[in-house]
């Protein structure tokens, strides 16, 4: 009895075993229908390897540990992501890669860091994996990614060491239309217009004008690029430092005195977040940096002006219209010791299906692969009150690629030199100690004596 | 001095010390009200002095990794003290019961690791370590740590074992006690203020460092200052937890000062004042 009922017991779990198999083979090619699986070189061929990364802390990797499982079944590899804070990662990768390290098989190239770890030629020359269709099917598309997202990645020869995973499109966020049109304001679409927005808000129900941070060699550029200035004289062939040229000088009192007359007191030392708590809440009208920070105000359910706020194209300046662009990508170290894994892997997180599903799925926007930006989900998804911020961030993201490269300044290893100093300079204007031309002449200087310390030829 | 002399400098007193009081103690008690606040309240402009107190900074940093980093944290600065005693007071005790003529020498020998700044030493140390595997192990930190504290263990405790009158010793000795006993049983009780102290220092300059922490650790050693800074995310600050994580870092100095107070008065002033 006993064995009869135990036999037919294991009959019963056998069927049920069969129907659950059955279901989860029906779910698996439904949902590969729906959700495509990126395309794996072989079966298992990474068996037993195990994937060291190294990335500062995102929502993007948060997100994808939860694919991961999928990618480690599929190749057999174990991948062990290090997610550190932002600052922390950096330092600790930029010590690992330039003593020639090979404790990691592919890390976060971040963007303030690209220039240079491309330029040392610490980073493996991805061109040579896209290039080889075994390696690469045809279906990956390295050139879908949009082109001003990966504009850190290259070298001066136009070879790729990294593909994008996050992009940031420098757009302005205005958090009190309602004031704006009690005024009879319009959305200032030139630098003369945003400041007489500025003045005629400033004040006005307790809201100041303008908001910023403290991260001016990002908030500047744009200024100085459209008065008709530029960082270096002609990056990236020519780095000879133009910061006292007379469009960088008349950019810098511009912003100084926006940041002075209209943004609100000890705006000079605020971070990002405090800058845009005072964008959600109302206290600022005007915020103008990457999209990722500005477009919270319609999407985030703590903003208190989502009724009020519209996000658009930063101003135009009299000469250029040139608002900024970033982006954070994943390469792979010259000494790693699992290379083809780790290009597996980058292959993996960044193919159009993983991107597609972090925007269905979690509502992802920042990824950087123009079929999925351009897709019709997408749109559904990011437009808010009736504004396609999708298109708004392809437009920038895209205008590196449109001709002039404006933001080859960003290729050029020395500007983080430059850039540290162009932020003293920036500080002593806007807290009134130099007047902007005397900032500048010190700046340039400095920014020459700094370079030539470091070994650079001008 | 007549009354309303007196009752004057009473109050003059009172009000230094409680102006004291406010600078020294205002930022902990800044950090402290900001780790029961929420972000959105922490960023709110003005900051609000009253509100609704929160634990769930404490809860998040306590489901985190943040508790194994206050682990290695406690471990690394502990070992690292004990060791650093263990090899530094015994060879504190021999450079001053030493009248060789190289004595000064080789006490300046031994300050010159001090006198670089930690960066100097930082890069050889990862390299050394990532040859021959240490990186990212607490075992490492506390080898890193020791180094430093040795010297300060060996100038702290120099002038407290001279302190101790040498015919004490001579007595032990011609009554039949060994130098182990002598050193053990005589000096070392003497010289325990000095102990004290000296330990305190020792485990602050461990517990409190972050360059080599930074630099020699990764996600397995990671130290509480390290995972503080961890909270500083590309997508915004957690503020909240950084507050909650720094009131609990200052806690287990404060707990440990405290409780060698005595010594630590008595160790920190020995040799002040002469005569």
């Amino acid at each position: 009895m006993t064995k009869k009922n135990s036999g037919h017991k294991s009959a019963a779990v056998s069927r049920r075993k069969l129907l659950q198999a059955g279901a989860a083979t029906l779910g698996a090619t439904l949902g590969a229908t729906a959700f495509p699986m990126p395309v794996i070189a072989q079966a298992k061929p990474f068996a037993g390897v195990t994937l060291r990364g190294a990335s500062f802390q995102h929502r993007f990797f948060t997100l994808l540990q939860n694919y991961i499982p999928e990618f480690e079944a599929q190749t057999g590899m174990k991948v062990d992501l290090q997610l550190s804070a932002f600052p922390v990662y950096n330092q600790q990768a930029n010590l690992e890669l330039s003593s020639g390290g090979s404790a990691f098989d592919f890390v976060n190239v971040t963007f303030i860091l690209a220039a240079r770890w491309v330029a040392a030629g610490l980073l493996a020359n991805l061109d040579e994996f896209t290039g080889d269709p075994n390696l690469t099917p045809a279906e990956w598309k390295p050139k879908d990614f949009v082109e001003g997202a990966q504009v850190p990645y290259r070298d001066t020869k136009g070879a790729t060491y990294g593909y994008s995973w996050e992009g940031g499109a420098m757009v302005m966020g205005l958090s009190r239309m309602d004031l704006m049109e009690k005024k009879g304001l319009k959305i200032p679409k030139t630098f003369a217009e945003l400041q007489e927005v500025c003045a005629a808000i400033n004040g006005t129900d307790g809201v100041t004008g303008l908001v910023s941070f403290q991260l001016h060699h990002w908030c500047l550029p744009p200024y100085i690029q459209g008065f008709g200035g530029n960082i270096f004289r002609n990056p990236p062939t020519d780095i000879m430092p133009a910061l006292n040229s007379p469009e960088a000088i008349q950019a810098i009192e511009f912003y100084a005195n926006l940041l002075k007359n209209y943004a609100p007191k000890g705006v000079l030392t605020y971070t990002e977040d405090q800058a845009r708590q005072a964008l959600l809440t109302g206290r600022s009208n005007i915020f103008i940096h990457s999209s990722a920070w500005i477009t919270p105000i319609l999407m985030s359910g703590d903003s208190k002006v989502k009724d009020t706020a519209r996000v658009v194209r930063m101003p135009a300046g009299p000469v250029r219209d040139f608002p900024a662009a970033n982006s954070q990508g994943l390469g792979i170290p010259k000494n790693a010791k699992n290379k083809k894994a780790a290009w597996e892997f980058i292959k993996w997180a960044l193919s159009p299906e993983i991107s597609m599903r972090l925007v269905k799925e979690h509502g992802h926007s920042s990824v950087c692969r123009r079929s999925v930006i351009e897709s019709e989900e997408y749109r559904k998804l990011n437009t808010v009150n009736g504004q396609d911020l999708g298109a708004l961030y392809l437009e920038v993201l895209g205008l590196p690629a449109k001709g002039e490269n404006y933001m080859a300044y960003r290729t050029v290893k020395e500007f983080p030199i430059v850039g540290d100093v162009l932020n003293k300079a920036f500080e002593q204007v806007a807290t009134r100690q130099l007047p902007a031309q005397a900032a500048m002449n010190a700046a340039q200087e400095q920014a020459i004596a700094n370079m030539r310390r470091a070994g650079t030829a001008l | 001095m007549s009354g309303p002399i007196r009752r004057s400098a009473s109050v003059r007193r009172l009000v230094a010390i409680g102006v004291t009081l406010i600078v020294l103690l205002s930022p902990f008690l800044w950090l402290l009200q900001m780790s029961f606040k929420s972000n959105d309240l922490i960023l709110q402009f003005p900051p609000p002095l009253i509100f609704t107190p929160t634990l769930q900074n404490y809860v998040s940093l306590w489901q985190g990794a943040f508790p194994a980093s206050f682990v290695n944290s406690l471990m690394s600065a502990s070992f690292s003290t004990a060791l650093a005693l263990i090899l530094g007071v015994p060879a504190a005790y021999a450079l001053s019961r030493w009248a060789g003529r190289g004595k000064h020498a080789l006490s300046f020998a031994i300050l010159v690791t001090r006198m670089a700044p930690p960066i100097a030493f930082t890069i050889p140390f990862f390299l050394f370590y990532r040859w021959i595997g240490l990186l990212d192990t607490v075992t490492g930190l506390v080898l890193v740590y020791t180094s430093f504290n040795l010297p300060l263990v060996i100038w702290m405790m120099q002038p407290f074992f001279e302190t101790v009158p040498q015919s004490l010793e001579e007595a032990a000795l011609v009554d039949g006690a060994s130098s182990r006993i002598v050193f053990l049983e005589i000096v070392l009780p003497m010289v325990t203020p000095g102990i004290a102290a000296t330990a305190i220092l020792c485990f602050l300059y461990a517990w409190n460092d972050f360059f080599f922490a930074l630099i020699l650790t990764r996600i397995n050693a990671r130290t509480a200052p390290v995972a503080v800074v961890n909270f500083m995310n590309y997508e915004g600050w957690e503020w909240g937890k950084i507050a909650a994580g720094g009131s609990l870092v200052m806690a287990p100095v404060l707990i440990f000062s405290l409780a060698v107070r005595r010594y630590l008065v008595s160790g920190l002033t020995a040799g002040a004042v002469k005569g």
